[in-house]
């Protein structure tokens, strides 16, 4: 079974070929230059891009998006302008019923397969942090995400990582990229989840996770050898599953 | 049924303050100069977060420092549970249990805020209601009817109500987006079937409809109108459901009579 390196995306030298979608957040600039210079497509969500346009000033058009989607009630009159000048493909999507990220990975999806992309995550940048309701509706992106695509979608910002584990399988997480914080965690969102993991300080055991009942928060990896590395973390679950992780500074 | 008004608490004064471990710290720069006039009743944990001189400081105040080194439960929720005993040791009448902080910062920790609400509901009937930056929340008892007060003047342009940990039978009114008649559970957003309501001033406050629900989660921002009677959101749930309340805004309008529009 395929192994998975969440944090894989943030190394220089990682292997894996990714997008980005950027939210309407503070761009970790130390995370931002390693991921738009890998991305194949990059794109933003709204808001997200008066973080670009911030983020960038004095060498903008070197970090055009490949599109901006939403409903523009966030994105700047000036930013909007700019990026509308510098041909960015500018993609109004009003409907009311899914949020910006949901609209902006529905398109990524759709781009993907159009220029026949081999591509093996979406990494999105903001949306862990803000408006409670905004973090909680990240979380229900990551849901509708799964019935969008097989692919990875992952979700950074400041220093935690999120990525929801898909039912009815055995995930086998690389940890050893050297990036990994101190802490992970698995919640239980939607569901109660039946649970089996390995690698992890305090693991599980065909458990259940469920809140008000066992979530698993400020876990951390077994202890290894440290001349060799971190065995993969494995986790089986048969619901969706939360995962998420602390990353080292940069 | 009673009324709850979440952000009521901002004005009232604490009858007992705590620390959760490295809440201390941020008392003890946030005090700087006047720190004899703030000190907490007491700080729990497992002291791995509190700096060496903040624990010094409080001690050698006489704040009462409770090691719970017990690692199956979080210094929030030991902190909740000593609160909780304090409250009835004391014999004191209290509304509600307002937290500062924990929804915001490492990831797990703010998912950890919200197991502890639910471990809360276990150990008090008390609202728990949990404030950082500009957001709100208060898990809301499954098998009630709550009806929340939002005229106090500080609400925010949004409002949510999320199904953390299991799907949610749920009923509400009050709301821009109500929802209508729909078999939901997560993971699927449910738009509503009926129109937004619309409340009128002369509609007395318990004429406000109130229609049986299923949903999973808005995504959108509810936007709550405001006129010269109380209005009330009325949720009731048959899980235990998530509420996150409005952002505070320094009123820019009077309450009473002054309508305002939609936004």
């Amino acid at each position: 079974m395929d192994e998975f390196a969440p944090l894989d995306c943030l190394l220089p030298s990682g292997k894996q070929r990714i997008c980005l979608a950027i939210l309407n957040q503070p761009i970790d600039e130390r995370y931002f230059h390693v991921l738009w210079s890998k991305a194949k497509i990059r794109a933003c969500a709204d808001g997200g891009a008066n973080h670009l346009y911030r983020l960038t000033e004095g060498r903008r058009e070197s970090f055009l998006p490949d599109y901006i989607n939403g409903d523009f009630d966030s994105i700047l009159p000036e930013v909007k302008e700019f990026y509308t000048h510098k041909n960015c493909k500018l993609m109004e999507t009003p409907d009311q019923d899914l949020t910006d990220f949901t609209k902006c990975l529905a398109i990524m999806v759709e781009e993907i397969k159009a220029q026949k992309l081999q591509i093996d995550t979406i990494v999105t940048l903001g949306g862990l942090g803000g408006r409670f309701d905004q973090i909680m509706a990240t979380v229900e992106t990551l849901f509708h995400a799964q019935k969008m695509t097989d692919l990875p979608v992952v979700v950074i910002q400041d220093r935690s990582l999120a990525v929801l584990l898909q039912e009815g399988r055995q995930h086998r997480l690389n940890v050893n990229t050297g990036l990994e914080g101190k802490w992970c965690s698995l919640v239980p969102v939607g569901s109660p989840c039946l649970t089996t993991t390995s690698g992890l300080k305090w693991n599980l055991d065909n458990q259940v996770l469920a809140f008000g009942q066992l979530v698993s928060t400020s876990n951390t990896y077994e202890d290894h050898d440290p001349k060799g590395g971190r065995k993969p973390v494995t986790v089986a679950t048969d619901k969706p599953l939360l995962w998420s992780m602390g990353i080292k500074p940069l």
